[in-house]
């Protein structure tokens, strides 16, 4: 077990730039999450630590061993894929021992791992079977199985769960996490999916455009997102926000914002140098939908609550939340409510809005202002 | 009709269309069958009966003598051979050519799908080209090739041009076969440590079997079935099973022995036959998994 270090990784196809010069480290034992839309170079970045692709220049090291140059069978890394690549014509057995055989393990040391690993996995009565013979749950472990047997240094997942039903999905997740816990191997996993990223993530790395957007604790990424992009695609649903710009009274900075049924609201704003700076220009209020609910579900301690009255546009019930939509400057806002909240469509209701957990970013930029 | 067009009820097979159906497919199957027919009756019939008429009929007198003419006895040329050294000229050619077309087919197949180069695209296309390019315009290059290697008029000589020539078939079945095979399972083993090759005969090739079929049947029929090259290249003691029948048929000395004849041509499609009702139905699944991705 080791440490990831990927250093200033660039990578190009032709002219065309993938990853334009990426910096991330996870711990022995972390586990990385590369999130981010489709086209991010997520799945290029895990490739190239897979050593299935090249790099154009930068460098990536396991422990304090430089892997750039190195055969993908060299790396002693092992990988989980997509389609779950299973070798069609061997039965399950054969594939987990397949990497063994290929660097020269005795069939009887293969044979014990092989067991080892299957009754780990829970599929010892499966090994005899191909893989067409399987459904898509069993391949899944079948796959993790073949990387588990290898012990290797990093665990390198490319989204593994997307082609599972949403049931089986989150059993597998937690399927991982445990196992992840039981093996602490450090982890590089790929997603789309921001609740994947933060159920699983020890360090989350979020890309877009093949640029790291921000890299830091799923706590980090999900309460202090470093910019607009983090900020509206990690949380469902995502955050809510509004254009407007900073005042200054006698009382201090604030922010106006007016509502349908109801006088404009006074937004006190914390006095920083940053905001100071923005008087009389334009901020992005951002706001949780969570942080934005009904007054007894509101979390207060040490929270700054702002309680009022407001008309609700529409009402989306959820099962365990209900999302209440009110129009604020005229954009629509979703207040995250408990159904006994009881709010209904073209009625006013009292939300309270903490606004500790208001984050504000600059409209040119995109990037926060603190 | 009995409301076959009718909306009202549900849909079920309508007898009389049916029934035309199969009365046209049965005559089409007679037409297609009557060829055989003829030979099959004519060669176990005794020359004299095929003279006195009737083609078509069943024979008086049965006999075998002209099968083992044909295999052992006819004239052939200037020797009395029958076809029996020629079917196996044929077979020590068609062999070799079939597997060694096949494996250079796949290997090319995998090398173009898998171990994509600068260019690969340019390289497909001119080994598709040569599946439309014409036996005829190779003939003279190809004779000066085979006189430069020492191969003119020697069975592997005529390997050698079989293989050139079913390559650009034998790749483009296995290159469609190969682009919906997918390259995860490649990944995967490269990182579980396999080479080029194994990952090919351990990974690609084991999961080939029905585009393999296709190679083998396409490229045995048309090797066995062909003329020309056999006789531009092809000399006394390696002339193909094709050839041999023509000197057999088209003897210009003697009497027409059609019985003999006919034993001798159904002895030379014999084996083509045999392929094709062995493997025939993975034939067309071969055809039909190369055919959907391309």
């Amino acid at each position: 077990m080791a440490s990831l270090t990927i250093r200033n990784l660039k990578k190009n196809y032709g002219a065309v730039e993938i990853l334009k010069g990426i910096d991330i480290e996870i711990e022995d034992g972390g586990f990385l999450v590369l999130v981010g839309p489709s086209g991010c170079g997520k799945s290029t970045l895990l490739n190239t630590i897979a050593g299935l692709e090249d790099i154009t220049s930068g460098d990536i090291l396991i422990g304090d061993k430089s892997i750039a140059g190195l055969h993908p069978s060299k790396r002693d890394i092992a990988m989980v894929f997509q389609s779950y690549a299973l070798y069609p014509n061997m039965t399950v057995a054969k594939n987990i021992a397949f990497g063994m055989e290929m660097r020269g393990v005795s069939k009887a040391e293969r044979d014990k791992a092989v067991a080892d690993v299957a009754e780990l996995l829970q599929i010892s009565q499966l090994l005899d079977r191909k893989p067409s013979q399987l459904s898509g749950g069993q391949r899944q472990r079948v796959a993790m199985g073949r990387a588990l047997v290898r012990d290797p240094q990093v665990f390198l997942f490319d989204e593994p769960l997307s082609n599972l039903d949403a049931k089986l999905r989150v059993d597998m997740r937690t399927e991982i996490k445990r196992m992840h816990l039981r093996m602490a191997t450090t982890t590089v996993y790929v997603t789309h999916d921001q609740i994947e990223a933060l159920t699983l993530a020890t360090k989350i790395a979020v890309l877009k455009d093949g640029e790291l957007q921000q890299f830091g604790t799923p706590d980090e990424i999900y309460n202090d997102p470093a910019n607009v992009f983090v900020a509206e695609f990690m949380g469902s649903p995502s955050m809510n926000m509004l254009t407007v710009p900073v005042e200054e009274d006698a009382k201090g900075l604030f922010l106006t914002l007016t509502r349908a049924g109801g006088d404009a609201l006074r937004l006190p704003l914390p006095a920083s140098a940053a905001m100071k700076a923005r008087i009389g220009k334009p901020v992005i209020f951002g706001l949780r939908p969570e942080a934005m609910t009904d007054p007894a579900s509101a979390d207060r301690q040490g929270a700054e609550i702002l309680e009022d009255q407001f008309l609700v546009d529409v009402v989306e019930p959820a099962g365990a939340d209900v999302f209440a939509v009110t129009v604020l400057n005229g954009t629509p806002l979703t207040a995250r409510m408990k159904p006994s909240a009881r709010v209904k469509e073209g009625e006013m209701a009292p939300f309270a809005l903490n606004l500790s957990r208001a984050v504000f970013f600059d409209p040119d930029t995109q990037v926060r202002l603190r | 009709m009995s409301g076959g067009t009718s909306q009202d009820v549900a849909i079920r097979g309508n007898t009389v269309t049916r029934i035309i159906i199969h009365v046209v497919l049965f005559l089409f199957a007679v037409y297609y069958l009557l060829p055989l027919w003829v030979m099959l009756v004519n060669s176990v019939k005794p020359l004299d009966e095929i003279r006195g008429g009737n083609m078509i009929a069943t024979p008086q007198h049965w006999t075998f003598e002209p099968w083992l003419q044909a295999w052992s006895q006819a004239q052939i040329g200037v020797q009395a051979t029958g076809l029996k050294p020629y079917f196996l000229n044929s077979i020590m050619m068609v062999v070799p050519a079939v597997a060694i077309s096949t494996i250079l087919g796949a290997l090319n197949g995998y090398v173009l799908t898998k171990w994509r180069f600068k260019g690969d695209g340019i390289v497909f296309a001119m080994l598709l080209l040569s599946c439309f390019i014409p036996f005829q315009i190779v003939l003279i290059p190809m004779a000066r090739v085979l006189g430069v290697l020492g191969l003119a008029g020697t069975i592997p000589g005529l390997v050698l041009v079989h293989v050139v020539y079913g390559l650009g078939f034998t790749t483009l079945f296995f290159r469609n076969y190969y682009a919906a095979f997918p390259t995860e399972l490649i990944r995967a083993a490269q990182i579980d440590g396999a080479g080029f090759f194994r990952i090919f005969f351990r990974i690609l090739l084991p999961s080939s079997a029905p585009i393999i079929v296709v190679s083998v049947i396409w490229q045995f029929t048309n090797i066995w079935n062909d003329f020309l090259f056999g006789a531009s290249f092809s000399d006394v003691d390696s002339v193909p099973m094709t050839v041999a029948l023509n000197n057999l048929v088209n003897s210009s000395t003697g009497v027409k022995e059609y019985n003999v004849h006919f034993a001798g041509a159904i002895l030379a499609a014999l084996p083509t036959l045999i392929v094709y009702v062995l493997s025939g139905r993975y034939f067309v699944r071969g055809l039909m998994a190369g055919a959907v991705k391309g």
